[in-house]
C-alpha cells in the first residue's frame, strides 16, 4: 500500500474506547467506492450468517448502526480501490478486522468475509493493536504476518499442501535412527536374508557391510557416526522441551496431549538443528517456538490444528531468520549481534528518557545486558504470562520490518512505565525489578511503545 | 535401537597386555547401552575400563578371573529378546554346539553369548542363536595359539538383530554383519 505514515486519527485516543471507528470508516468509505455489487451497508447484518466467503456484496459487514463517531477523513481508503478495480467484481475491499474493541461475534463474522486478497498493510496495522483472544483468528493472522500464507487466498490450499508435505519429507529424512537407515539402504540395494528367517539350523551367514557402515564407525560419512555426534544436541533439546512452560497443561504433564505436544516441539527443534548446522540448537529456541505452536494447535479449524507441527516449523524458521544472529555466539560482539542490539535499546532509552537512562546506567550501573538479554533473545516470552505475551507478539509480528524495531520500543516502554520505581531504587532493587518485571496492562504498554515509535519518526 | 557389546576372554595381563589399538579407538563411551562380557578379563582394571564404556555391564565368571564374585550364568532382557551369558568352560565338550544348545534351553533364552574357545561363532538352532565373540585381545586359548582378536556388537531393533562382527585380521579391522529376526512366537510355559 502506498501509505507512508499512520494517520493521526488512527493513533488517537478513540482506540482506547470500545467503539469501532475504523470499521465504520471503511463502511462509509466503501459505500463511496464504485462497486458494482449493491451497497454493502444495508445488507451487512442480513448477510452475516452466510459462510460463503466469496459473496461479493458484503466486504464490511460491520453494522453501520454503531457509528456515533464522526466520519474520519477518507484519505486512507481511496488508495486501495485503484489497485483492486482492475480485478473482476468478486474482489472485495480488504478485510477489515478492527480487533479487540468489538464483540467477538462481530469479528468472527467479519472473518467469514475475508477478502480474496489480504491487504497486508492493513492487516499489520490492525494486528498491532492486538488480536482478540476468543475469535480463533490469531492462527491465520500470524501465518499471514509471517509470510507463511500467501496474500492471495486462492493459493492457500496449494501452499499449505506443499509446505506440509515438505515437512513430512524432512521428518522422514532427519528423524530416522541409523538402524532404520541401514535397513532401508539394504532393502534398496536388494539384499535379502530369507534363509535366516526359516527354522533352519546351522552357522549363520556373514555378509559384507558396505561403506564402513557399522555402529562404531568413526568415518565422517557414516550415518552412525553422525547420529552419535548429534545425540548431545538431541539430549539438550529434550531437556529443554520438558521444561517449557511447566505451569501449562498444554505443554507439561502426564496427559497424552502434553506428551504429543512435547514430541512435536522436539521434532521441530531437531529438524531445525539438523537443517542449520551453523546455528544448531541454542537454549531458548524452545521458548520462541512454544507460542507459535500453541496458537496453531488451538486453531478452531480442525484441519489446520492437525498440521500445527508443520506450520509451526516454517513459521519458526521465518521468525528466527530475523533473530539468528542473536543466537550465534561468535556474533555477540559484532554489529548484528546481541550486544549491539542491546546498545540500540540503550540509545533508545537515552533518547526518550535521558534522566532514567542516566540513573540506570551511570548512577546505579545496571548494565542493560543483565535484563535486556532475556527480553530480546526470547522476545519477551519470559517476562509476562502466556496470554499477555501472545498479545505482545501480535504487535511484534505486525511490524513490517521485522519484530526487532517494535521489540526495542516495547522494551523501552517497559522501562519507562516503571521509571518511578527505578529512579527510586539502587542497583539491587532495580535489577530485581527488571528481572521480575511486574504485571502491567499490556494494552497500555503497547500504546506507550507505539507512541515512542510515532514520535521518533524514523 | 539398542547397542549391545559382546566381548570377552581378554586374559589381561596374563596372556595379553591390552586390547589392540584399533579396537580401543573404536570403543568409546556414549554409544553402547549394554555390555555382555563372557569372562576371563582377568583383573579389576579391565573391569573398570569396560564400566567406563557403558554403565550397564554384565560379566560371568571365567576360570582365570581374579574376582570370584561374578556369577556362572546371567540372563537379561533387552527389548524383545532374552539374552543369556555364560563363560563356557563349564560346558563340556568345550564349544560343542549341542551342549551349548542344552544350556540355552535350560536358561530359556533367545540369544546365548559364550566364550572360552576364543573363536568367533554364530550358530542358529531351533531354540535360538549362540554367539561366541571370540577373544578381544587375540590371547591364546586352551586349545590353540592361532587366534584373531574379535568382538561382537549387536544392534537390537524390535524383533530384528543385526550382529556386527569386528575382527582384526593382519592388522586391519574387518567388519561383517549378520542379520536375523526372531519370529514372534508366543511364550511357552514350562
Amino acid at each position: 500500500m502506498a501509505k507512508k505514515g499512520v494517520p493521526e486519527w488512527l493513533n488517537s485516543s478513540l482506540w482506547a474506547s470500545s467503539s469501532s471507528p475504523p470499521a465504520s470508516a471503511s463502511t462509509t468509505a466503501a459505500a463511496r467506492l464504485p462497486r458494482s455489487p449493491p451497497s454493502p451497508n444495508p445488507q451487512a447484518p442480513a448477510l452475516s450468517p452466510i459462510p460463503e466467503p466469496r459473496s461479493p456484496p458484503c466486504p464490511n459487514p460491520q453494522a453501520p448502526t454503531r457509528s456515533p463517531i464522526p466520519e474520519p477523513p477518507p484519505p486512507p481508503r481511496p488508495p486501495q480501490p485503484p489497485t483492486e478495480a482492475p480485478r473482476p467484481s468478486v474482489e472485495a475491499p480488504p478485510d477489515d478486522r478492527s480487533p479487540s474493541r468489538l464483540s467477538q461475534e462481530e469479528v468472527s463474522r467479519q472473518f467469514q468475509f475475508l477478502a480474496e486478497v489480504v491487504n497486508i498493510g492493513e492487516l499489520r496495522k490492525l494486528a498491532s493493536q492486538g488480536i482478540p483472544d476468543g475469535t480463533g483468528i490469531r492462527s491465520i493472522v500470524w501465518k499471514l504476518l509471517l509470510g507463511y500464507l500467501p496474500y492471495d487466498r486462492e493459493f492457500w490450499m496449494q501452499e499449505l499442501a506443499k509446505k506440509r508435505s515438505q515437512y513430512k519429507a524432512f521428518k522422514e529424512e532427519f528423524l530416522m535412527n541409523p538402524s532404520e537407515m541401514a535397513r532401508r539402504m539394504e532393502e534398496s540395494a536388494g539384499h535379502k536374508n530369507e534363509a535366516l528367517e526359516t527354522g533352519g539350523c546351522g552357522f549363520l551367514m556373514r555378509s559384507e557391510i558396505t561403506h564402513d557402515e557399522h555402529p562404531l564407525s568413526l568415518g565422517k560419512t557414516s550415518v552412525w557416526n553422525q547420529f552419535f555426534q548429534e545425540t548431545e544436541i538431541i539430549e539438550q533439546i529434550e531437556r529443554d522441551v520438558k521444561r517449557t512452560h511447566p505451569d501449562m497443561q498444554f505443554f507439561c504433564g502426564d496427559s497424552s496431549l502434553a506428551k504429543s505436544n512435547q514430541e512435536a516441539l522436539r521434532h521441530i527443534l531437531i529438524i531445525f538443528a539438523k537443517l542449520n548446522p551453523g546455528i544448531r540448537y541454542v537454549q531458548g529456541m524452545n521458548e520462541i517456538l512454544a507460542p507459535l505452536f500453541y496458537v496453531f494447535r488451538n486453531d478452531p479449524d480442525q484441519d489446520n490444528a492437525a498440521y500445527a507441527e508443520a506450520d509451526a516449523f516454517f513459521c519458526f524458521v521465518e521468525l528466527l531468520s530475523g533473530f539468528r544472529d542473536n543466537f550465534c555466539q561468535k556474533l555477540d560482539n559484532s554489529v548484528v549481534g546481541i550486544r549491539s542490539t542491546i546498545s540500540k535499546l540503550s540509545e533508545l532509552l537515552k533518547k526518550h528518557d535521558g534522566e532514567l537512562w542516566r540513573h540506570l546506567e551511570i548512577t546505579t550501573k545496571v548494565n542493560p545486558q543483565f535484563y535486556a538479554f532475556r527480553w530480546i533473545t526470547l522476545l519477551l516470552t519470559q517476562e509476562f504470562n502466556f496470554v499477555d505475551s501472545l498479545h505482545i507478539w501480535d504487535a511484534l509480528l505486525s511490524d513490517p520490518d521485522g519484530p526487532q524495531e517494535t521489540l526495542l520500543r516495547v522494551c523501552c516502554a517497559m522501562l519507562i512505565l516503571v521509571r518511578k520505581r527505578l529512579l527510586a531504587g539502587d542497583f539491587t532493587s532495580n535489577l530485581k525489578l527488571l528481572q521480575n518485571y511486574p504485571q502491567t496492562n499490556i494494552n497500555h504498554l503497547l500504546y506507550v511503545a507505539n507512541k515512542l515509535g510515532g514520535s521518533s519518526a524514523g | 535401537m539398542v547397542l549391545v557389546l559382546a566381548i570377552g576372554d581378554l586374559h589381561i595381563p596374563h596372556r595379553a597386555p591390552d586390547l589392540p589399538a584399533k579396537f580401543k579407538s573404536m570403543l568409546v563411551p556414549g554409544k553402547i547401552q549394554h555390555i555382555l562380557c563372557t569372562g576371563n578379563l582377568c583383573i579389576k582394571e579391565v573391569h573398570d575400563y569396560l564400566k567406563s564404556l557403558s554403565p550397564d555391564l554384565h560379566i560371568t565368571r571365567g576360570e582365570y578371573d581374579e574376582d570370584v564374585r561374578y556369577p556362572e550364568n546371567k540372563t537379561l532382557s533387552i527389548g524383545q529378546f532374552k539374552l543369556g551369558l555364560c563363560h563356557g568352560h563349564q560346558i563340556v565338550p568345550w564349544g560343542d554346539l549341542d551342549s551349548l544348545a542344552m544350556l540355552q534351553r535350560q536358561l530359556d533364552i533367545d540369544i546365548l553369548v559364550t566364550g572360552h574357545t576364543h573363536q568367533f561363532k554364530a550358530y542358529k538352532h531351533e531354540g535360538g542363536v549362540i554367539i561366541n565373540p571370540g577373544s578381544a585381545t587375540g590371547a591364546y586359548s586352551s586349545m590353540t595359539y592361532d587366534v584373531n582378536p574379535s568382538f561382537v556388537l549387536m544392534d537390537i531393533d524390535g524383533l530384528r538383530v543385526v550382529v556386527y562382527v569386528y575382527e582384526l585380521i593382519d592388522g586391519e579391522v574387518k567388519v561383517d554383519k549378520i542379520d536375523f529376526k526372531k519370529t514372534a512366537t508366543t511364550q511357552s510355559a514350562h
